[in-house]
């Protein structure tokens, strides 16, 4: 129980049922009804996807700065299928999905093969995605695509938004990943000492491909979200989810070194993150106080984590 | 195109025995390489558009740009050379800018009175992250990344309190002299200069500057040290956490100067300084051959590094290319350069091997 108490999830999970109850109370239970509750869960899956695309790099002490443009790219790409391309929105999604992998494939490749810091590899394909995000439909809006795929980026399951659901689903799928999977265990094993990963016989190579691919495919996941649920797509999308998706895993304690993730705290953060959101909109606050919490709350988690480590460190 | 002598890196800390340095030929040096390329970018540009070569139009404000991203690149190379990122480059110069705006706004004090406090907000806030990481022993990305928001947040809230918009309407005296001016505009006698800007002067100074804290200052050659090896750098009794506080002060004081230079060329102090500055900031120094390691520096390859940009931006955008378009073939540059450097590298190393 003690041990439960101490970690950082723990910390994390009380302090956004505070906010959370606060914000409520503050609100006069406003945030509780159907409408606003719906609204903040429907918002909230893209975070968390976007925070675990950055998570499973950081696993291996890589970073993914194409993530957000991927994310929008993929968007676009989807709806220039089924609008410009007229394909059936199941195909689209499927090619959202692989669109992602392969970029992410592309990326790992890179970072293998020229030995080249994934950072400025992935500052170089996030530019170049920029550019073909931008060259996918110009300044032009894609909308009015398959009803099927909006109805279902607003359809509720049980008052619960069905895109939170996915996202949900999606956490639990990458926590098995990495907690009862070979490749997955692996991963942390060469994101965490590479030395030794290699002497045990895993290759750091593969582990390396494989965090991208499936970071490219986690934001493929966060552009079927985004085109659901938006109702409409244009080559803005992406633009401001690099930081985010930074800030949900190391607010939740993943260790930019490698070989350490946390999904719990990871989901938990983009929940806080939401939190300062929403009440930016409810007591409209001026949109730049959220930029200067959030940079605050980042420093301070990283700070407290600091701390943390050298009280447990002090008394071993 | 820059004058300073390059100011070679050191192959390795002084405090780590290493077999006899290797020296790799001349064509495996990415400062000839980049020449080269720049060299037949501008062939190639000036023969598809002969505008390219029109000295108002075309190369004054090239070169007026290129001082600003060479600063740029300078401010993220002071920190690279500890292997550490300073994510809030941007945010730092808008901060500093602001600074600038607002003393010439409210106190109406010169040029370069305001110049100065700007350039010590620059390093104050830049001598704060540098304290933060040293005392906390957090990563240096994760922290300037924390300070880009805060600042970016911090910067709006300022303009909308001083301004009530997001830009300054006060013109110091002698800001539109560094806007337009070129040499060419003064004369003694029948003698003019030549058609550069007067910002292109304060950029060479700055890369003297830093090349010659790199490459002669115990300072420098501390940071270096650190860089390289901060445990044998301890041990040899080198103040490590003072010279990481300094590298990031020196980096938020160049930060602050190419936000001066941005603001001088577009003749306003205003909130959107800063915001296209991080690309820029570590593709100029990586382009140049500069590690995200630490521990090694290339200011002329840093220098070339934002020329070679700079030179493929104005001559795509002559050919009317969009701003989005240009930044798939900036991408791809940028990639191919990469490789061809690793590959470089690759073969000299093992020619070297082969014949020794």
């Amino acid at each position: 129980m003690r041990s439960l108490v101490r970690t950082n999830e723990f910390t994390l999970a009380v302090i956004a049922a505070l906010g959370f109850a606060a914000l409520a109370v503050a609100t006069d239970f406003n945030l509780l009804t159907a409408g606003t509750l719906d609204a903040f869960l429907r918002f909230l899956a893209l975070p968390i996807v976007i925070g675990l695309a950055q998570m499973v790099v950081l696993a291996v002490g890589q970073m993914n700065l194409s993530v957000g443009v991927l994310t929008g790219f993929c968007a676009v790409a989807s709806g220039w299928l089924m609008i410009d391309a007229g394909l059936p929105a199941p195909i689209a999604v499927l090619a959202a999905l692989a669109l992602g992998a392969t970029v992410g494939l592309v990326n790992g490749l890179l970072v293998i093969f020229t030995r080249i810091n994934g950072f400025i590899v992935t500052l170089a394909t996030m530019t170049i995605l920029e550019g073909l995000r931008y060259g996918v439909n110009g300044t032009g809006t894609y909308q009015g695509y398959s009803p099927g795929l909006r109805e279902f980026g607003q359809a509720s399951l049980a008052g619960v938004p069905v895109v939170f659901l996915l996202a949900v689903a999606i956490a639990v799928a990458v926590a098995l990943f990495f907690r009862r999977t070979v490749p997955g265990r692996h991963l942390l094993a060469s994101g965490g000492n590479p030395f030794a990963a290699r002497l045990s016989g895993i290759s750091n190579d593969r582990a390396l491909v494989l965090a991208h691919t499936l970071s490219g495919l986690l934001a493929g996941f966060a552009a079927v979200i985004v085109v659901a649920a938006f109702g409409s797509v244009n080559a803005s999308i992406g633009d401001d989810l690099l930081l985010p998706s930074f800030a949900a895993p190391i607010i939740g304690g993943v260790a930019l070194a490698g070989g350490m993730i946390s999904v719990t705290g990871t989901v938990l953060a983009a929940f806080l993150v939401r939190l300062v959101d929403v009440s930016q909109s409810q007591f409209d606050i001026n949109r730049r106080w959220v930029d200067l919490i959030i940079g605050a709350v980042v420093l301070g988690a990283v700070l407290l984590g600091q701390f943390r480590d050298k009280l447990s460190g002090g008394q071993r | 195109m820059k004058t300073e002598t390059a100011p070679e890196a050191p192959a390795a800390s002084p405090a780590e025995p290493r077999p006899p340095a290797r020296v790799l030929p001349v064509w495996a040096n990415p400062r000839l390489g980049l020449l080269i390329v720049i060299a037949a970018l501008v062939v190639l540009f000036s023969s598809l558009t002969p505008a390219f070569l029109d000295p108002r139009l075309t190369l004054a404000p090239l070169q007026a740009d290129i001082s600003v991203y060479v600063v740029v690149g300078l401010a993220q190379l002071a920190v690279l050379s500890l292997g550490h990122m300073n994510m809030a480059v941007g945010r730092m110069a808008a901060l500093s800018t602001f600074a600038m705006g607002l003393v010439y706004d409210r106190l109406g004090v010169p040029l370069l009175v305001g110049l100065l406090v700007g350039l010590a907000v620059g390093a104050g806030i830049g001598a704060l992250a540098g304290l933060l990481i040293a005392k906390t022993g957090v990563n240096s990305f994760v922290v300037t990344l924390a300070l880009d928001f805060g600042l970016l947040g911090l910067v709006t809230i300022l303009y909308t309190w001083a301004t009530g918009g997001v830009s300054f309407a006060v013109q110091p005296s002698g800001l539109s002299a560094l806007r337009f001016d070129t040499f060419a505009d003064y004369c003694t006698g029948e003698v003019c200069g030549p058609r550069i800007p007067l910002v292109v002067p304060i950029a060479v100074a700055a890369a003297l500057g830093v090349g010659l804290l790199f490459r002669h200052a115990r300072l420098g050659r501390e940071i270096l040290m650190t860089g390289s090896n901060t445990v044998a750098a301890e041990l040899s009794g080198i103040p490590t956490h003072r010279r990481i506080v300094a590298a990031h002060a020196v980096s938020g004081l160049l930060a602050a100067l190419a936000g001066f230079l941005l603001a001088a060329n577009n003749g306003a102090f205003s909130a959107n300084i800063g915001e296209s500055f991080l690309l820029p900031s570590f593709l100029a120094p990586v382009l140049g051959g500069t590690l995200l390691a630490g521990g090694a520096v290339s200011v002329l390859g840093t220098a070339l590094g934002a020329t070679l940009t700079q030179v493929i931006y104005k001559g795509l955008n002559l050919l009317q290319f969009s701003l989005e378009e240009l930044k798939l073939y900036i991408g791809l540059v940028l990639l191919a350069a990469l490789s061809l450097d690793r590959l470089r590298a690759v073969i000299a190393e093992r020619r070297a091997v082969s014949t020794s």
